[in-house]
């Protein structure tokens, strides 16, 4: 038996000396970093995109994970490209931004590329109910959310991989994760780039007003893309995306 | 802080051999008792991952969360790391790492298995046994006890390896049904694994006795398969005083599946 859904997979492109962390988003999973693994790899880079715990099985196994599971997975993959690489570049994407934070928290990566993160859920109602949300967990495990697209390349949202549900459980996850990441803003010193779309439905632009005011770094630098939603690494904007990270890594690791 | 113990970290080397390895440590272990294996074989020439198993090298309640599947899908993610990298790879792992070697190769394409020290069957460990009984009818009471402290005799023949040995100092409770659970998928698929299969046991093995490594050797279902016993060592057959013979056997075993036509 596979646990791992097919297309779910983690990967690994050797090439040069300059390591590059992919981080996947909540709910998603490796696939969404994907095309700018290989981006990035055609560029000379060794590419590593980890699967966070409980993405790309089932959505129940979400209703089991804690933000340190997921904060770990982060490690575990900046662990395995120290080995090979001199330097390490560390991207995430949405909630795999804010692991990125908190690596950068801790770690001395040669740079970060944060993408579309957010600093709150945007549903409100969570940061409300955050203490029952276990409890709830356990007769609701899973909800539906409605919500619009925001994707402008619908050929790629036809690919995107993730699950249609939300593990209850896991938003309380999510909440308490980006609340460490806002009290830690200001102990990353590493040089950052934001890259966040101005059609990004889900998380609104005083995100990155926030994260980038509160950075502690003095190299730092946010990108809006005009063309694309959310999913930066995989709508319309990528290809800016994806040019604007392999300038930034060649920039900060020469 | 970091989440991960420091010396708990999974480890990434790359060769130029072609043959990629994965490393597999044990319940409520780390990759710290891979590394050195590890590392031997990185100077053979290969590629070498050693992973973290989720729940491990971190907190002992950690463990109490998980389900075997999620160690399940680990050694996956270890296989898929490696496949693009080399263009075979070749599956190792100590105890129920073993197991999870041996299991991976029943659902992807692995070249070949070292399954060292690993169980057929949950051991009869007096105090694994006593939970077993405890927890298969009764599974609500892991919420009374959630831990039990390993017992303090062992069987190590180095007492500093055993010093080192970076491992959880308890056994968390709700996990072993979840180790169960994983050996009688492991008793299931068994007949119908063909990958070549090295089995290395020691003798003297007081926590997973020599039994397990001839029932894995009776029922696989590989026609190329051998059982090697390992004197002057305990259950952690790659920190002993006979790890260099380990790191011997395994990688003999690589080469013997680099040289096998693809």
């Amino acid at each position: 038996m596979r646990v791992v859904v097919d297309r779910g997979e983690p990967f690994f492109y050797p090439g040069g000396d300059i390591g590059c962390l992919l981080i996947h988003g909540f709910t998603g999973a490796p696939e969404e970093m994907r095309w700018m693994g290989k981006y990035l790899a055609e560029q000379g880079f060794t590419v590593l995109g980890v699967r966070l715990f409980a993405h790309a099985t089932q959505v129940a196994d979400m209703n089991r994970a804690r933000w340190e599971d997921w904060l770990a997975n982060a490690e575990d993959g900046y662990h395995m490209l120290r080995g090979l690489a001199s330097q390490v570049v560390v991207i995430g994407m949405s909630m795999g931004g804010a692991l990125t934070l908190l690596l950068a928290r801790e770690f001395e990566p040669a740079g970060i590329l944060v993408m579309a993160t957010p600093i709150r859920i945007p549903d409100n109602r969570v940061e409300r109910i955050r203490p029952l949300l276990p409890l709830i967990s356990k007769v609701m495990p899973t909800i539906r959310l409605p919500g619009g697209s925001d994707w402008a390349d619908k050929e790629a949202e036809k690919l995107q991989l993730h699950y249609h549900e939300i593990a209850v459980r896991s938003a309380a996850e999510l909440h308490d994760l980006l609340g460490e990441m806002r009290r830690s803003l200001g102990r990353v010193k590493a040089p950052a780039l934001l890259i966040y779309a101005k059609g990004d439905l889900g998380t609104p632009p005083n995100a990155a007003h926030f994260i980038l005011e509160q950075l502690g770094s003095s190299d730092k630098q946010i990108l809006w893309l005009e063309n694309g939603g959310h999913n930066i690494a995989r709508d319309a904007g990528r290809e800016q995306a994806f040019e604007a990270a392999a300038e930034f890594i060649r920039r900060i690791t020469a | 802080m970091s989440q991960i113990l420091s010396g708990g970290e999974p480890f990434l080397y790359r060769g130029e051999s072609g043959v990629g390895v994965l490393l597999v440590h044990g319940w409520t272990s780390s990759p710290q008792e891979m590394r050195d294996l590890g590392k031997h074989l990185a100077g053979q020439g290969h590629t070498v991952l050693g992973l973290r198993l989720p729940g491990h090298g971190t907190r002992p309640a950690d463990l109490n969360r998980l389900l075997w599947r999620d160690w399940l899908a680990a050694v996956e993610d270890g296989y898929h790391f490696l496949e693009n990298a080399s263009e075979k790879v070749v599956a190792m792992g100590l105890s129920l790492g073993g197991a999870l070697a041996l299991l991976l190769a029943a659902s992807l394409p692995v070249a070949g298995v070292v399954a060292m020290a690993t169980p057929y069957e949950l051991p009869t460990q007096p105090r694994l046994r006593w939970l077993r009984h405890l927890l298969f009818p009764m599974r609500p009471l892991g919420n009374l006890l959630r831990f039990m402290p390993k017992p303090t005799v062992n069987d190590y023949k180095d007492p500093q390896a055993y010093e080192d040995h970076l491992s959880y100092d308890v056994f968390p409770v709700q996990s072993v049904p979840e180790v169960g659970g994983l050996l009688e998928l492991l008793r299931q698929q068994l007949p119908g694994m063909r990958a070549p299969l090295l089995l290395l046991h020691a003798v003297e093995d007081r926590g997973v006795s020599p039994d397990h490594a001839r029932s894995i050797y009776a029922r696989v279902g590989s026609t190329e398969k051998e059982l090697v016993w390992i004197e002057d060592s305990g259950h952690v057959i790659t920190v002993e005083p006979s790890r260099r013979r380990v790191y011997d056997l395994a990688a003999e075993f690589v080469d013997r599946e680099l040289e096998r036509a693809p």
